[in-house]
């Protein structure tokens, strides 16, 4: 039942702003792909357009091999088979967790024994069997979000829309719904793109994550592979806390600007100005790579369990590194990157 | 559904250029907005421009040559410039004096330990749902020179002779119009809490130093919404109009536009002048109003609850009790009172003496074939096809008001916001213009002019927008994403209005509908302008018969519609509000997400 999803070259103005220019994206079917990027940056457009809750200026939508929106024609929202999990869960307030569940099939005229099967067994997947009869707003948070996903089940889409649906929760239960979630999503294999604009929920959830910026796609690869090559300073910037460091770079070596360090061991790009992409968990004791190492000012400290997550300044530039030991506030600290995480991103023109 | 559906695709996909018409997207919006324009643009406008075409439904010499002549001709009469003037002294009277006596009503209300709290806060909403003609009618019975005050000798000649001329039509407007300054400032008070003025207790300020500092300043854009809304009020009445301010003698514009458009010699372009002139009055007043709003603090204005001190009035909250009740009394229960001891006596002369008494007058009232009796049933099924068919319309359009994107939206909800305030003497007098004169309408099967359906369709144009405002404001409290996830998993348009729309705004809905139910019997103007061949409903013929001394029959005629109308709206909405309590959504009022 579950679909593959093709975007091609969508773009999508409102007020004259170009919200998606010239987008393309492919979902293999089973797949879960998220849509990861700030603000105006269009993924939630892009989601409204896949569901049909908003239609396209220009391009092509193919779900599951027939097309759903293009020059050719447009089946609407309503026949698209694509279930959406919304950020504040949509349920209708008038009626029980199992209405909610069985509107949707009864608007397709289902057979009532299937519409009870389909339920029941939505019900319980999600473990809502007892709280069948009760309103959402006898619910908690994350029973009104199993609900949601319920909701999308029992209607077996040929693919599954959410739309942060882990926002409106509280920090605590939101990796547990996280985990439970998916779990059931891939359970049944249903095909899945998901928006957010939380990086740790992405890489998470997501079998690939489309990086997004301003209507176009930034870079769209495994969360492993975004994290290790981060394509541009851009994707680099949106991802786990990374640091980034302005300077130049010349044959395998990269010198920090305003000489605020020596010359270090780099790959990435090899001539010209670039910026070094520093991860916290890079920082080592200076003895570990005497050859690359660098020194900077203890800014701040914060405990974290694990490690003490300090802010150091070099030449102006801050930097995240994560250290066994707590430095003291003020003090110089010699730390070395290993050269091989060294990747240096060459700046855009 | 998946994959299926969209086996079924090919032959269900609509080209792109068909896609939005068979989507419904397009059409309907169209029909919806099509019908506003019949209702009240195209009604409004006909009177604006009558103003200026003078000629345009001359039916002995038609011209299309616009003229400022008689516009000109109604500004030099010194007539109408004594109506005007007559007018715009009586809303600013009434504005200062109901803003004053209702924001004190407010305050004792809300803010004091009164006894009979619940009773006192709910006297408001009762004086504000009994028709304007009703009590002006009542006070005629009680203040004329025969009247009951003077036969039971509390109040002296001179007193009676000067209730007759402004200060009487101050006074009963002011009963009449209070509450309205009750609900703004109340629902201000209410958004106030006691926060600031906890704030400015600890600053070391007394309670008169605060309510003059803190409070007052804070409640001055309620203050002036109310003033603003009164004064629109004022000038747009008709009931007093055509009562006692005709019985006193007291030209007022509404009332003169009546005259000119109904009565003998009709002068339509005297009445288009007219009604152009209050036109202009009513939108400067509510250009106010929206210049006030911008500038109010929304927070103050919301009426959203916050918890609030309640002042201790010690001794004294019996006698404050007691003259808010006194209020009340003058404002609805004396005239209520007069209006029953008059069904029930033969004569206004004979008073209150036991030999006076009789049935005689409700029995007229409740047999069937009696011409007051063919009026009531008439009212109320004009009353019941109006409240139906003004919610519907009025829901449609809110829902296509609520997802339109166009710049058809806030056109439509700019009219009927401001067609809230447009006097029913100057839509009834537009629908004279276009059902009469203006040619295709003129001979339109249905509704057509002289019929009942024409004078329900008016009653509905001039219910459609506070029934749009309140269905308007629930449906604006809906999650967009509550529609379409229905829409997602496979409901259409009418199925997602029947169950998911309908069901959330099931209350404003059941409130539009009651109050238009009560407002539609009651209602004067249009009735008045577009009596059906067929017979008037109740309020032109209780205004007529008590201009030919049939009081009596005119007050059992009153009080048996009140019974009927009042009654049936109550038992509903208590039948509803226990239903409401059943269901968590009703009862909790709010989207739980």
């Amino acid at each position: 039942m579950t679909a593959s999803l093709k975007c091609t070259n969508i773009t999508k103005l409102l007020g004259g702003k170009t919200v998606l220019d010239n987008l393309s994206l492919s979902v293999i079917a089973g797949e879960v792909v998220s849509l990861l990027g700030a603000s105006g940056s269009g993924k939630t457009t892009l989601l409204r357009i896949i569901a049909g809750l908003a239609d396209p200026d220009a391009g092509e939508i193919v779900l599951g091999g027939r097309t759903v929106w293009g020059a050719s024609g447009v089946v609407p929202a309503e026949r698209r088979g694509v279930g959406m999990v919304f950020q504040d869960y949509a349920l209708w307030p008038h009626m029980t967790v199992a209405k909610n569940l069985s509107f949707g099939l009864e608007s397709r005229r289902l057979p009532a024994g299937e519409i009870a099967a389909r339920v029941s067994h939505a019900l319980e997947v999600t473990r809502l069997g007892p709280y069948r009869d009760r309103y959402p707003s006898e619910l908690s948070g994350g029973q009104q979000q199993r609900v949601a996903i319920a909701r999308c089940l029992a209607a077996r889409p040929a693919l599954m829309l959410f739309d942060e649906p882990l926002s409106n929760l509280d920090a605590a239960l939101r990796e547990d719904m996280r985990v439970e979630m998916m779990d059931m999503v891939r359970r049944e294999g249903i095909t899945v793109v998901y928006v957010t604009h939380d990086q740790a929920e992405a890489m998470a959830v997501s079998d690939r994550i489309a990086v997004m910026r301003s209507g176009v796609i930034a870079q769209l690869d495994t969360p492993q592979s975004i994290y290790e090559r981060p394509a541009d300073t851009f994707v680099a910037s949106f991802i786990g806390g990374f640091s980034l460091l302005r300077g130049s770079t010349d044959s395998g070596f990269f010198k920090p600007a305003s000489d605020a360090g020596p010359k270090i061991l780099a790959i990435g790009a090899t001539r010209g100005p670039g910026t070094l992409v520093v991860r916290p968990e890079d920082a080592r004791p200076a003895s570990a790579f005497p050859g690359n190492q660098l020194t900077g000012q203890v800014l701040s400290r914060a405990f974290q369990g694990r490690c003490w997550r300090l802010v150091v300044t070099l030449g102006g530039q801050q930097l995240r590194l994560d250290w066994p030991e707590a430095a003291a506030v003020g003090s110089d600290l010699p730390f070395s990157l290993p050269p091989e995480r060294c990747l240096v991103l060459a700046d855009q023109p | 559904m998946g994959v299926a559906a969209l086996a079924r695709g090919p032959g269900r996909l609509a080209t792109a250029g068909r896609r939005r018409v068979l989507a419904g997207v397009s059409v309907t919006p169209a029909i919806v907005y099509a019908v506003f324009a019949v209702l009240l643009g195209l009604p409004l406008l006909l009177v604006l421009v009558q103003a200026v075409v003078p000629g345009l439904f001359d039916l002995t010499a038609q011209s299309t040559a616009p003229s400022l002549a008689p516009l000109a001709r109604a500004l030099s009469s010194s007539r109408v410039a004594e109506s005007v003037l007559h007018s715009l002294e009586l809303a600013a009277t009434t504005c200062v004096s109901a803003t004053m006596l209702g924001g004190v009503f407010a305050l004792l209300a809300q803010r004091c330990n009164l006894p009979f709290r619940r009773f006192i806060a709910v006297l408001p909403w009762l004086v504000f749902l009994t028709p304007s003609y009703l009590k002006a009618l009542a006070w005629v019975l009680l203040m004329s020179p025969g009247g009951y005050l003077v036969q039971l000798g509390v109040l002296p000649p001179d007193v009676i002779r000067a209730f007759f001329g402004l200060p009487g039509l101050v006074f009963v407007q002011t009963l009449n119009l209070f509450p309205l300054a009750t609900f703004v400032i109340g629902s201000a008070m209410a958004g106030l809490g006691s926060e600031y003025e906890d704030a400015a207790r600890m600053a070391g300020a007394r309670p008169l130093r605060i309510w003059l500092r803190i409070n007052g300043p804070l409640l001055m854009p309620a203050i002036a919404l109310s003033l603003i809304a009164i004064f629109a009020e004022v000038l747009s009445d008709f009931g007093m109009a055509s009562t006692i301010a005709r019985v006193a003698n007291f030209r007022v514009l509404t009332y003169d536009i009546y005259a000119a458009a109904s009565q003998y010699p009709v002068d339509f372009p005297m009445a288009g002048s007219q009604a152009l002139i209050l036109l202009l009055l009513v939108l400067a007043v509510v250009t106010g109003d929206r210049l006030l709003r911008r500038r109010a603090d929304p927070r103050l204005i919301s009426g959203r609850s916050k918890s609030m001190r309640v002042l201790d009035l010690g001794k004294w909250r019996w006698p404050v009790a007691g003259v808010m009740l006194a209020v009340a009394t003058l404002a609805l229960f004396l005239p209520l009172a007069a209006i029953i001891v008059r069904a029930f006596t033969r004569t206004l002369g004979g008073g209150l003496a036991w030999s006076n008494v009789s049935d005689g007058n409700l029995l007229t009232a409740l047999t069937v074939g009696s011409d007051a009796n063919t009026a009531l049933l008439r009212s109320l099924a004009y009353a019941c096809c109006t409240a139906i068919v003004a919610c519907l319309g009025a829901l449609v359009l809110a829902v296509e008001l609520d997802r339109s994107r166009t710049v058809l939206k806030p056109l439509v909800l700019g009219l009927s916001l401001g067609a809230v305030a447009i006097p029913g003497i100057v839509l009834g007098f537009g629908y004279i213009l276009m059902w009469n004169r203006l040619p295709v309408f003129r001979d339109w099967p249905f509704p057509h002019y002289g019929a009942g359906s024409l004078l329900v369709t008016g009653y509905v144009a001039a219910a459609l927008p506070y029934c749009l405002v309140i269905i308007m404001g629930a449906i604006g409290q809906l999650a967009p994403s509550l529609s379409e996830a229905a829409r997602l998993h496979g409901a259409g348009r009418l199925e997602r209005l029947w169950r998911i729309t309908l069901p959330l705004v099931l209350l404003a809905v059941a409130t539009a509908f009651l109050l238009t139910l009560i407002r539609t019997v009651f209602e004067l103007p249009i009735s008045q302008m577009l009596i059906p061949q067929s017979g008037p409903p109740v309020p032109p013929m209780v205004t007529n018969l008590f201009g030919h001394d049939q009081d009596g029959l005119g007050s059992a005629l009153s009080l048996v519609s009140m019974v009927i109308a009042g009654g049936g709206a109550g038992l509903v909405w208590l039948a509803f509000s226990r239903f409401a309590r059943l269901s968590p959504v009703m009862s909790s009022g709010a989207v739980p997400t």
